[in-house]
């Protein structure tokens, strides 16, 4: 269980109190007007914003007291997200090694995630010369292979067209599933609650109220 | 098809076309009198010599080593800067660093040598704390060096901090996400973004040090470490050899003009200059902090002092006696005048350019083709001219009209010191102006087309609203860049005809140097004073 303990934070004014429960394999919708706080949440979740108290725990450990690097988490922005002027595979490979002198196996393991998110064949091409979906495809192999237990994903199928955007929630959602983790997506579409959450939370006066 | 489009744009294409014209046509002008003058048979057979190409070494010398260092310390700062984002005093020193681009050049060197020189700061400090003197010249090749690295470093700095705060935080998160290292995060990150404008950095930091003329003058201190520019202006006023003055001039602006055209291609982002607020939220490790720390501390030390040596030396001066000096007073009102007028005519000029420009950037205005390629390339390039034609080599020319045309010399001598101020500041000018100006017309073009705004409704709704905050900051610019200048006044300059810079080197020159630091610190306070303020009184009238 991913147990989010009044977890406050303040800016610009606004006091934030997020408390959640996740359970494994499950998938929660996070939706707000822009500036509620939806991006927030995640940064603090991930370590980017130190909260001022409460705490995040993962079964037992608590997780808010380590390092982003550290956590058990990855994440997956709206945009930049991947290195244009490096190939799709070494993309991936930023995910367990930043040294891009990978072993065989973890080439292995790096081709063997391409091909579950449907980009077999592009290990080689730069990651400018795709399509958008494409890229955010990679995104998502790379935070896949880094094995974590917790997704975090930031909007990030804003700006896609409708039918991308529907192939690469079910994507989402199939693997988060498949892979039984803890799933948390900030959007500003219920839409893409509906589709793949299996619970869904508002951000309103910087709490999360549900849906 | 072509001319239609064009033809339909013609208000927006003529006006700035004609002044591109017209500044080609100056550039060609130059060539002319220059080459007329040079009588070809004898300047071909006497082009290389000893002396020239001794010249030619030490001028590219000097401005490679200066750019390499330059751009070492910009980088470094401007990275520190970007990862130490809440200090106190942060935005005054980036404020600090940007003005280093328009701090007369005079006025460096006079602080320069208060700090360093024989009699200087660091030479006594060393005395009262050691007991120990020893000789510390500051002239040659490593005055001339320091001098370049004090205003260039921190232009690279300034110009490369917004670069590294332009990089999307989601970026940085990655890289913290994915544990990268600081050298990791640097290869991967930093380095993609700030590679391209490196190269401009470095292309416009190569010309402005090739092209130097009063720190080389005035800290050079032996013929032996003489650039091409100050060779020209000794031929011109000490030797009276104006053969010599001519050959040099043709080498040089054969040199600067492939330059330019080398740089043509990296794009330059002077308006970087204006600050950003894009901050990393968490804070480095232990060890990179303090290095970041100490390097933003040594720096900024060395940046400051030689600004406060002239506030204090400048304190001691005899301000009524400066004051009341005709000559002072006769400067100081020639070169507000001339910068007021060079400063308008700039802002003017970039204004018509960029609007020219863009029918030609944009595809729905006028119609690509190699034809438009090469007017558009046509018109970045008489915007730049400055760069390839120096400004003693523009007064040189003004001073060959003047024979050639018969009139007074002192109209030629006040239309080469406004030409070349605005021909200086014109490159930056069109840096700052063209990019929104081209981003208005992508975004408002089809509104305004549909709402048939055009002319002067358009510029009140679509144009000045955007453009307001960069035309004063080009006009503070302009103003400034202007106002410390001591390029053509160095060839024309007079009891007759005088500016604030050139009252400054007579006073340095007849080593009169309590009365110059007085005059160089009513210089520094003017053009700090207007750099930074007339920005925000300008911003300040426009919300009320």
């Amino acid at each position: 269980m991913l147990t989010i303990n009044n977890l406050t934070y303040a800016y610009d004014k606004t006091v934030y109190d997020f408390s959640l429960h996740v359970k494994k394999n499950e998938i929660i919708g996070i939706i707000g007007e822009s500036g509620s706080g939806k991006s927030t949440l995640l940064d603090l979740i991930a370590g980017f914003l130190q909260p001022f108290d409460g705490n995040i725990m993962l079964d037992t450990i608590d997780i808010s007291k380590l390092n982003t690097e550290n956590r058990p988490l990855t994440i997956l922005f709206q945009k930049y997200n991947t290195f244009e002027h490096l190939s799709v595979l070494k993309n991936i490979l930023l995910g367990l090694t930043t040294s891009l002198k990978p072993k065989q196996d973890e080439i292995n393991k790096a081709k063997k995630i391409l091909k579950e998110v449907g980009l077999e064949g592009f290990e080689d091409k730069l990651t400018s010369s795709l399509s958008g979906g494409q890229s955010q495809r990679v995104a998502l192999a790379r935070s896949l292979l880094r094995e974590k237990p917790i997704l975090l994903l930031d909007e990030p199928f804003t700006g896609l067209d409708l039918k991308t955007r529907k192939k690469m929630l079910t994507l989402v959602k199939n693997i988060s599933k498949k892979r039984k983790l803890y799933t948390i997506m900030v959007t500003h579409d219920l839409n893409d609650c509906n589709l793949i959450a299996d619970r869904v939370y508002k951000v309103k006066n910087g709490k999360l109220c549900q849906v | 098809m072509l001319l239609n489009s064009i033809w339909r744009f013609r208000l927006s294409i003529m006006p700035g076309g004609v002044i591109s014209f017209f500044l080609l046509l100056l550039a060609f002008g130059v060539f002319y009198i220059l080459f007329l003058n040079s009588g070809y048979e004898s300047f071909s057979s006497s082009l290389i010599t000893d002396r020239t190409i001794g010249l030619i070494k030490f001028t590219i010398f000097q401005a490679f080593l200066s750019t390499v260092l330059s751009i070492i310390l910009g980088t470094v700062l401007a990275w520190s800067l970007a990862h130490q984002n809440s200090f106190c005093g942060r935005d005054f020193l980036v404020a600090l660093l940007s003005s280093s681009l328009v701090l007369p050049t005079l006025i460096v060197v006079f602080g320069i040598i208060s700090v360093l020189g024989n009699n200087g700061w660091v030479t006594r400090g060393i005395f009262y704390l050691f007991n120990y003197s020893f000789d510390s010249s500051i002239y040659g090749l490593g005055g001339i060096l320091v001098a370049h690295v004090y205003l260039n470093a921190s232009f690279a700095a300034r110009s490369l901090l917004h670069i590294f705060e332009s990089i999307p935080k989601e970026r940085y998160k990655l890289a913290k996400s994915l544990n990268f290292s600081a050298s990791k995060r640097f290869l991967l990150i930093e380095w993609p973004a700030i590679k391209l404008s490196l190269k401009s950095i470095s292309s416009t930091i190569f010309l402005l040090c090739f092209t130097s003329f009063a720190i080389v003058l005035t800290l050079g201190g032996s013929p032996s470490y003489n650039t091409l520019e100050v060779a020209i202006y000794e031929a011109v006023k000490l030797d009276f050899d104006i053969p010599l003055a001519l050959k040099l001039a043709l080498i040089q602006l054969f040199i600067t003009m492939i330059l330019v055209f080398l740089s043509a291609n990296f794009k330059v982002g002077i308006s970087n200059i204006k600050t950003q607020n894009s901050k990393i939220s968490w804070s480095e490790s232990k060890k990179l902090q303090i290095f970041q720390i100490s390097t933003i501390s040594i720096l900024t030390t060395l940046f400051i002092l030689p600004l406060i040596s002239i506030f204090i030396d400048g304190l001691g001066a005899d301000f009524i006696k400066i004051l009341s000096d005709e000559l002072f007073i006769k400067s100081f009102f020639t070169s507000l005048g001339i910068a007021t007028t060079s400063s308008i005519l700039t802002v003017i000029f970039a204004l018509l350019i960029s609007d020219t420009r863009r029918n030609f950037n944009i595809n729905h205005r006028v119609k690509k083709s190699k034809f438009t390629n090469f007017i558009n390339l046509l018109i970045a390039f008489s915007g730049n001219i400055y760069l390839a034609i120096p400004s003693l080599i523009l007064g040189l020319s003004f001073f060959l009209f003047s024979q050639k045309f018969q009139a007074p010399l002192i109209l030629w001598s006040l239309g080469a010191v406004l030409c070349a101020n605005i021909l200086m500041s014109l490159p930056f000018a069109l840096s700052i102006i063209y990019p929104p100006m081209h981003k208005i017309a992508g975004r408002y073009d089809k509104l305004s087309f549909a709402l048939n705004l055009s002319g002067s409704r358009r510029w009140l709704y679509c144009e000045w609203p955007y453009l307001k905050s960069s035309i004063s900051y080009v006009f503070a610019l302009s103003f400034c860049l202007s106002l410390g200048d001591l390029g053509v006044i160095a060839l024309f300059g007079s009891n007759e005809i005088t500016t604030l810079p050139w009252y400054l080197y007579q006073l340095m020159g007849s080593y009169q140097t309590k009365d110059g630091a007085g005059v160089a610190l009513i210089l520094l306070v003017l053009t700090l004073s207007v750099f930074i303020f007339l920005p925000k009184v300008f911003k300040n009238a426009n919300h009320k």
